[in-house]
């Protein structure tokens, strides 16, 4: 790639190349060359979308949508399902909660004399939170039977997982010395932790907990969809028997708890930053815990029998030693590239539908594009799976869409934002230098925010993968189809071939992640 | 050419008079500096003569071409160039790209976004930073600049732009003094080799006083004085710059004839 212009003569001789120009090239074949049999994988096939035979499906499915289901004894289950929703979010936040504070303290390198390394704790964390939240549903379901027990098991082990580890990072994070002058003059590391840290830190773990309660209530709307209760198995009902009616209704629920959740979170942040009573938060959880444990009626006493124990130990025996024939580990290869396949599309759609409608062309565009991304966000992955698959057929390809459908709406409202904090001036430069609005915005405000941009679509990516392994559970392909049915013909030992390999593709994927955001940083 | 301001008056939306009854005509090629204290409206006046605000009374020609209440064309403002007090340049962009922005006015759009994944005249603006003295720093990242050389980058912008009239505001007041004046000399020198009109506003009196041949003062949204550097008497300064509470007295001797403060260039009959 060399300029071939003539230098001017009052220049040095050299001609001029631009020294990132090898680099750009060499990423974009790199790029392209991973992207062609990814987009293979993945099905990629928009035709699809305009065939006759599928449009017909979704018209009928469409005109169905209207009016929606509205009778009293409907509405009542919705209500109760919507309550169970709720419950199960609140009590497996909880029982996360119990879980990581021990292992964020076992694992955490805070207050300690010299630098640990857990391997074991790590590997227990990497563990529990490698596998998607709807995977220990679906097994606990099996253990347990139908029902929300299995999905606040499921909420707490992964949850568990993941607070534990950023429980752990906060710790870290603040100011050490205090804890370091409390172990100098003889102080144990519990008591080091809780005068020397817990203050500087107690209130981003509480708000990163909040956050996570959010995040849960998104998750226990899906948990239906194997069995664990709640407005999904509603929903995976509605659908089954195509009640576009019903499944209207079920979708406006869902909108309403998301932004319920929302609002309620964003509550709950404004009481911790403007420094609410410690007291008064707790009594509120403790209030809201109580209230879910009652509602879920589930019998503790019965899952905790040695008789349960047992079963619970024998069913996870069965996984040991997993599947390791050729044949079989070929299949779930082919089953790990269908899944990133599915990421990596369902991604990149989503970024370039979530640019487009973040894009800042004034009031008339964004109160409607507003609205949309709220929609879009709303509604679950493996619900717009449930649509995908009738628009354009199970298989990867509805996954990808579903995919993109639903983290447009994440990634679109996060990108608006951030184009909204990037400074005005270097774009109003442009202008008035005779720039184009596009130009300006390319050259000015996109130059501000790109970096942001790009990390924010690299973290979905990362949850994107975790997703895309459940998909299939809905028939959109993938690690999660392949799981799906081994599980139903007690294929177990395939089944934790599939479950490892799940579990190898989630730290392959965070791990590329984290690189491009170095390379890109 | 240049511009011709004719009792031009601006009020913010909010109401505020900022500039009262301006009348300057400036040549094409000629080179002005504005001075005056804080909140005097030199901005303002920039940023009228750069079309981001038009005049809410009298009327103004810039560049042979009328302002008024219709948007100004992407092709007047092509030929404007601004230096700006912090330049506006994204951290992260190169400083090739930043400078070739300059002419995004002027390039089609397949031009300027070709240009983004490999840059479409690097000579160009290697030559214009040779002319601030920073070709060495062609492909570095804006963020890796010091301020002053960031401030540098921001003229070779508007040096690549060639623009008929340049307009700076405070270009140099983040600079120390050695640089602020060897910046301000640069300004000059190439506003006079291109044949650019250029109106520069300055803290700096003295640099004012030395590197322009005319100088108008500006006081409270009013031109209290518009005449040869050499002219300007000591006494029309402190006044200029004389506190806002004694104002009106101190004001009193520079305008003693209101209608026409201007007394060597006396533009507006």
């Amino acid at each position: 790639m060399r300029l071939t212009r003539p230098a001017p003569a009052t220049a040095p001789p050299a001609r001029l190349r631009d020294p990132a120009a090898r680099g750009r090239v060499t990423a974009l074949l790199a790029a392209a060359c991973l992207l062609w049999p990814l987009l293979q994988a993945a099905g990629w096939n928009p035709a699809a979308l305009l065939a006759a035979d599928n449009l017909r499906v979704v018209g009928g499915f469409a005109r169905q949508f209207l009016p929606p289901a509205s009778d009293g004894a409907f509405l009542a289950l919705l209500w109760q399902a919507a309550l169970q929703t709720l419950a199960m979010a609140t009590a497996g936040l909880a029982l996360a909660c119990v879980l990581a504070l021990p292992l964020a303290y076992w694992v955490s390198g805070a207050a300690r004399e010299r630098v640990a390394l857990n391997p074991l704790a790590r590997a227990l964390l990497t563990l529990l939170r490698g596998v998607p939240e709807l995977v220990w549903a679906l097994l606990f379901v099996r253990v347990f039977g139908l029902g929300p027990a299995a999905g606040v098991l499921a909420l707490g082990l992964t949850y568990g997982g993941m607070l534990a580890k950023v429980y752990a990072e906060i710790l870290e994070s603040v100011d050490a010395a205090p804890a370091r002058a409390l172990r100098l003059a003889g102080a144990s590391r519990p008591a080091a932790l809780l005068y020397g840290l817990l203050p500087q830190a107690a209130r981003e773990l509480a708000s990163y907990t909040v956050y996570r309660w959010e995040c849960a209530l998104r998750a226990s709307v899906v948990m239906g969809f194997v069995g664990a209760g709640g407005l999904g198995q509603l929903m995976d009902q509605s659908m089954k028997m195509l009640n576009g009616g019903e499944a209207c209704t079920i979708v406006l629920a869902f909108v309403l708890l998301v932004l319920l959740a929302d609002a309620l979170s964003a509550v709950l942040q404004r009481a911790l930053a403007a420094g609410w009573r410690s007291a008064c938060l707790a009594a509120a959880a403790a209030g809201a815990l109580g209230a879910s444990l009652a509602l879920l009626e589930i019998d503790w006493a019965a899952l905790l029998q040695p008789s349960a124990l047992r079963a619970m130990v024998e069913f996870a025996a069965g996984f040991a030693p997993p599947d390791t024939s050729a044949s079989w580990l070929a299949q779930v290869a082919r089953g790990m590239w269908e899944t990133l396949a599915i990421s990596v599309l369902g991604t990149l759609l989503a970024a370039l539908l979530g640019l487009a409608l973040a894009l800042p062309l004034g009031r008339l565009w964004r109160v409607p594009a507003d609205l949309l991304l709220n929609l879009l966000r709303a509604v679950p992955e493996l619900v717009w799976a449930t649509f995908t698959a009738l628009a354009v057929g199970l298989g990867p390809f509805a996954g990808a869409l579903a995919l993109a459908l639903h983290t447009a709406g994440v990634l679109g409202r996060l990108y608006a934002q951030a184009l909204r904090n990037a400074p005005p001036a270097p774009a109003h430069a442009l202008r008035l230098a005779g720039s184009g609005r596009a130009l300006a915005f390319v050259y000015g405000t996109l130059a501000l925010a790109a970096r942001q941009l790009l990390a924010y679509t690299l973290y979905r990516w990362e949850m994107n993968i975790r997703m895309a392994a459940v998909l299939g559970f809905v028939g959109a392909g993938g690690l999660g189809q392949l799981l799906y049915v081994q599980l139903s013909l007690f294929g177990h030992a395939r089944a934790g071939t599939v479950i490892a390999a799940m579990l190898l593709l989630c730290v392959l994927v965070d791990w590329a992640s984290a690189w491009l955001r170095r390379r890109m940083g | 050419m240049g511009f011709q301001l004719e009792g031009v008056g601006l009020a913010h939306p909010g109401g505020a008079q900022v500039l009262h009854d301006i009348c300057l005509h400036v040549r094409q090629g000629e080179q002005v500096a504005l001075i005056g204290p804080s909140g005097a409206g030199k901005t303002t006046l920039l940023n009228l003569l750069a079309t981001a605000l038009a005049p809410s009374s009298g009327s103004a020609t810039v560049l042979d071409q009328p302002l008024g209440r219709a948007t100004p064309t992407r092709a007047l403002r092509a030929r404007i160039g601004m230096v700006h007090q912090a330049p506006p340049l994204p951290p992260r962009q190169r400083v090739v790209t930043a400078v070739l922005a300059g002419r995004l006015g002027r390039w089609p759009a397949w031009k300027a976004l070709a240009s983004l994944l490999y840059p479409l005249d690097m000579a160009g603006a290697r030559d214009a930073l040779a002319r601030v003295q920073l070709q060495d720093k062609l492909f570095a990242r804006c963020d890796q600049l010091s301020g002053g050389q960031l401030q540098r980058v921001g003229v070779a912008r508007v040096l690549y732009q060639e623009p008929a009239l340049l307009l700076a505001d405070e270009p140099v007041s983040a600079l120390d003094p050695t640089l602020a004046q060897a910046s301000v000399a640069l300004l000059v020198q190439q506003a006079q080799r291109s044949g650019a009109t250029l109106v520069a506003s300055l803290h700096a009196v003295d640099l004012a006083l030395a590197a322009f041949p005319r100088v108008v003062g500006l006081r409270g949204g009013r031109i209290a004085f518009d005449l040869p550097a050499e002219q300007v008497s000591p006494a029309q300064l402190q006044a200029l710059y004389a506190q806002a509470a004694t104002a009106p007295q101190a004001a009193a001797p520079a305008a003693a004839a209101p209608a026409s403060p201007s007394t060597g260039y006396g533009a507006c009959g």
